[in-house]
């Protein structure tokens, strides 16, 4: 029976800017969690404990989040891959913590859950894949299979033999370590090429479809899909103090030590963190997570969004669609306009419907300010008073 | 957060509860308790550390029972409400990590039939209720008392009546077994029984399990018996408490951003211009903070904040000083600061204070330490336990304690209007955004700890507020790096310190926009004449300092008494890295201990 499992952590997550400018992938919130928790709780329920995590790119926050496990009902050990050069070298950092046994290898940065997992362990065979079925299958590794054997994985193709898709989760043995170095010594440091390398030598990779979870996060625009969608399983529960003639409707979670004023009228699915100050009179619409100590002052609206922890939103704004980082400070009479546009990510353009605006950790907006439909602004920005800004703009820079 | 171990096998249980529940004092160490099983149940609680326990326990050789360590936060540390707490008729025992939250109608309902309570704690109901169900079968009375229970537990029960049986159950609180030969261990964590045993089994919410020296068995919520798989554990005691990080001096570091919103958690509303601290304190004449060490320098940033913000003549002395020889106030208020709450020093001088009929209040992270027992008014720092003997996080969350009592004490004289209390609060609480700037930055500032790593001696310099914070500076780079370090007063090293400046003497200046601006800028032009390399530590929006010195590490811009909080954090983090790179024992420096309780 598998009991260990190895998550890979360690990576950037460079078309996330600006959310992964401070922190990894992994540690970003959707519904005040993040999306490593996910996969650590998916774990944890389906009977594995002994987890190790490959952390690199600002491996603080992880190891000051998850601590050594206790919390989450697991036991955590850390490596560090000191360069991310690919997953497959990420994983060869815990061989010495797997030794002889079976193991998972999941990324950290897939939301799941343990129905996918479950059948992935239960299945006999030691060398697994998890496979997904999706409708866009070329932006991912598409698998060919056979009889239930994987015959082939193809990174990204420029067109898909199949509408089935790797997850990246896979179930391995021993054997794997071999090749793994092997393949090292070629210089081929991605997982999916050392698994081609694996089929290639004739060992039998089986798929399982996943019945669970999946959601993948690219661009900070599926943030807000995805928070969406995890919010739907929330449950009502409310701490803190909610003054009087304050609305709630559907499921909302509320944390400790918040205050609700007066006037506040919240539509579920909500979640809203520790130590929060909202209103009075403030309206609070589906599909947003508020992080812990978030202020929100008089006459605001916020619908379909992420505000990270500290932020402070002044009065009369309103944020449509948009993810705002940690420990911002934006001014009165803020506005988001929610719509469509056409982004260019590396070389690759995207077209995005009903998205507003994207703000990194730390920046200050000043009061009066617009943001236009997928505007991108970088970690500690200053918005001068007053300003309509659309497009990207880069971290640490003023606008006057 | 609060820790349980429960042991039945072979060895004498005393001695396992007792080491177990040290290993857990990381989850908390204001009282303690045991129960041991023989022929009859023998319970033994005491309030403060698990030492203080294990002088009362007798050295009765039973090989079966339950220990506790807690951690209240909020209160009520006393002997009668440390754990285990047993029914009426000191049959059954339980122990408990979590919260009950419809203990009051549980109670009422117990009490109405004739239970009687010892304690004020949620878990007595929890003894009272397997009492009603007992009729000779713990697990099954435990099973249906448990069904009553809203909240979170983690829990473990012994009973008089079947001496080789515990009983433990989970609902969101961590709890695992340890799998021996013939012994078995519950705790809310492994390292409680590493010594013993790598074998772990892990409950799970809804789980109940039954231990007894021929095994364990395990049940699911529906009372159905269930495998469970044994996991081996292969890593050390020590690695798990340190939890990835090399030194708990960084994690410490790190935890600052939640520790700092951990202290300011509901005593501070934005639309509510005050500051709840829930204590009843009239504002003096007069202030006399006492503390030593680290302590002390976060008393001296006190004084410029009682003075600024509310006007009340504040002097910081040395509890070591101040006991022989300080002016004793009736009319002043006395502030003893200590992380443990158990610096003798600190005591003997409170109590010095509290002979000449001064009112006493205490600044500590530790309740029901010596400290609160003595002191008339307490203000807790919250911070959880502080592990690396360096002090970090609590030295950052005392600055906030004082500043908070300054605005109370502003607020309650009038010295400062409510739209200025506002900005503060609001500035407060961007506390762990404006800390996690300074984390953002760690590598800079590893970078910057290179160059001075190899020095013999670092002069640390302020003005104002970051005068305290130059002589932190110095105190954390020396105790940790070994390397001599000094803190002055910017404006005095031209009183005699400068004959010590050469090339070699890196000197870090901690300047703010304030008041002290030019002057601050006037100094280090002084030094750069010596050709000394200047280290600025500087706020995000100052461009003039740039092109007066070597390197800058920036700090977010905020209000000046609010920002010697990060501040503080870029000194922790030049001293972690300059002790790191030299390869000294952080965690342990020589010849220190975490706790002065001697005086």
């Amino acid at each position: 029976m598998i009991k260990k499992a190895v998550i890979l952590a360690a990576g950037e997550g460079t078309r996330l800017k600006p959310f992964t400018e401070n922190a990894p992938k992994a540690m970003i919130p959707v519904a005040n969690k993040p999306v490593l928790e996910y996969v650590v709780n998916a774990l944890v329920k389906s009977g594995i404990h002994n987890i190790v995590i490959v952390i690199g790119y600002k491996k603080e926050s992880i190891l000051e989040y998850f601590g050594d496990g206790n919390r989450f009902g697991a036991e955590i050990e850390y490596v560090t891959q000191k360069e991310q050069v690919g997953t497959a070298h990420a994983l060869l950092q815990a061989e010495e913590y797997m030794g002889e046994d079976g193991f998972l290898v999941l990324p950290g940065d897939n939301i799941i859950d343990e129905k996918g997992i479950i059948p992935l362990i239960k299945e006999k065979h030691e060398m697994v894949l998890l496979v997904k079925k999706h409708s866009q299958p070329s932006k991912y590794g598409v698998v060919e299979i056979e009889e239930g054997v994987v015959k082939n994985i193809m990174e990204k193709p420029v067109e898909a033999k199949s509408n089935i898709v790797s997850t990246g989760i896979y179930k391995l043995d021993k054997k794997i370590w071999g090749i793994l170095h092997d393949c090292a010594k070629k210089g081929i440091y991605d997982l999916t090429n050392v698994i081609q390398e694996a089929i290639g030598r004739g060992h039998i990779l089986k798929a399982v479809e996943n019945e669970g979870k999946w959601m993948d996060i690219v661009y900070p625009w599926d943030l807000i899909h995805v928070n969406a969608k995890i919010l739907q399983e929330i449950s009502y529960s409310t701490a803190g103090k909610i003054e009087e003639n304050v609305v709630i409707k559907g499921k909302v979670c509320i944390g400790e030590d918040t205050v609700i004023r007066s006037g506040c009228y919240i539509v579920g699915p909500v979640v809203i963190g520790k130590n929060c100050e909202i209103g009075p009179n403030v309206c609070i619409f589906p599909s947003t997570s508020i992080g812990d100590n978030v202020t929100v002052n008089p006459f605001t609206e916020i619908k379909n969004s992420i505000l990270m922890e500290g932020v402070s939103i002044g009065s009369n704004s309103l944020i449509l669609s948009s993810v705002i980082g940690k420990g911002c400070f934006i001014g009165t009479h803020f506005s988001t306009i929610s719509g469509g546009s056409i982004l260019k990510i590396g070389d690759e353009y995207t077209e995005v419907e009903n998205i507003g605006a994207f703000v990194g950790d730390g920046t200050v907006i000043k009061s009066n300010v617009v943001l236009r439909p997928a505007t991108r602004i970088g970690v500690e920005c200053e918005i001068e008073v007053g300003n309509v800004v659309g497009g990207d703009i880069r971290s640490r820079c003023k606008v006057v | 957060m609060c820790g349980i171990i429960g042991y039945v096998g072979f060895r004498n249980a005393r001695e396992i509860l007792l080491e177990g529940l040290k290993r857990l004092d990381y989850r908390g160490y204001d009282s303690a308790g045991v129960g041991l099983i023989s022929d009859k149940l023998i319970v033994y609680k005491e309030v403060g550390e698990i030492k203080k326990l294990e002088e009362q326990v007798p050295a009765i050789n039973t090989t079966a029972g339950i220990g506790h360590t807690r951690w209240a936060t909020h209160g009520g540390v006393t002997k009668a409400n440390a754990h285990p707490h047993t029914d009426c008729k000191k049959k059954i025992a339980v122990v408990h990590n979590g919260i009950i939250e419809n203990f009051k109608e549980l109670r009422d309902e117990l009490i109405s039939r004739g239970h009687k309570f010892t304690s004020d704690t949620d878990t007595e109901v929890v003894a009272h209720l397997v009492e009603e169900a007992y009729d000779g079968c713990l697990e099954k009375a435990v099973s249906s008392a448990i069904k009553r229970l809203k909240g979170s537990y983690a829990l473990a029960f012994v009973s008089k009546d079947e001496p080789d049986k515990i009983v433990a159950a989970r609902k969101e609180s961590p709890l695992v077994i340890g799998v021996g030969d013939n012994e078995y261990f519950v705790a809310s964590d492994i390292p409680a029984f590493l010594k013993y045993t790598n074998r772990v089994i892990y409950i799970e919410d809804g789980e109940k399990c039954v231990l007894s020296r021929k095994g364990v068995k395990i049940f699911d919520e529906n009372d159905k018996e269930i495998e469970k798989d044994i996991n081996i554990v292969d890593w050390s005691i020590e690695e798990a408490e340190k939890a990835g990080f090399p030194h708990y001096m960084l994690k410490e570091i790190y935890e600052q951003p939640r520790s700092i919103a951990d202290s300011f958690r509901g005593r501070i509303y934005e639309k509510e211009p005050h500051v709840i601290l829930n204590v009843d304190v009239e504002v003096p004449e007069s202030i006399t903070i006492v503390a030593c060490g680290t302590s002390f320098y976060a008393g001296l940033a006190g004084k410029y904040m009682f003075e600024e913000i509310a006007d009340i003549p504040t002097k910081t002395e040395l509890s070591s000083e101040y006991r022989y020889l300080g002016r004793k106030d009736e009319a002043g208020l006395v502030i003893a600061i200590s992380q443990s709450g158990e610096t003798a020093d600190t005591l003997a001088a409170v109590r010095g204070a509290k002979k000449y009929g001064c009112k006493v209040m205490a600044i500590t992270n530790v309740v029901g330490s010596s400290l609160t027992r003595i002191a008339d008014y307490t203000i807790l720092t919250r911070c959880g336990p502080e592990i690396g003997v360096a002090a970090t996080k609590t030295f950052t969350a005392q600055l906030l304690m004082l500043l908070m009592l300054a605005l109370d004490m502003g607020l309650k004289k009038g010295t400062i209007e409510d739209a200025r209390v506002e900005e503060y609060i609001s500035h407060i609480k961007k506390l762990p955004s404006y800390i996690q700037y300074v984390l953002n930055r760690n590598e800079e500032i590893k970078r910057i700890a290179e160059e001075i790593k190899d020095k013999e001696t670092v002069f640390f310099i302020g003005r104002g507020i970051n005068y305290p914070l130059a002589l932190e500076g110095a105190l954390k780079l020396k105790e940790i790096s070994y390397i001599h370090a000094e803190g002055f007063a910017a404006g005095e090293l031209k009183h005699g310190p400068f004959a010590l400046l050469t090339e070699e003497t890196p000197v870090v200046a901690v300047v703010s926009r304030d008041k002290t601006y030019e002057k601050m800028l006037a100094n280090i032009r002084e030094v750069k004449a010596r050709n000394s390399p200047v280290v600025a530590i500087a706020d995000e929006e100052d461009m003039d300092v740039k092109s007066y010195v070597d390197e800058v590490i920036r700090y977010p811009a905020t209000l000046p008494i609010i920002s010697c909080i990060p501040i503080a954090v870029v000194l922790q983090l030049l001293a972690y890295h300059a002790a790191n790179l030299r390869g000294c024992p952080i965690d342990k420096p020589r010849n220190l201990a975490k706790s002065v309780t001697v005086e």
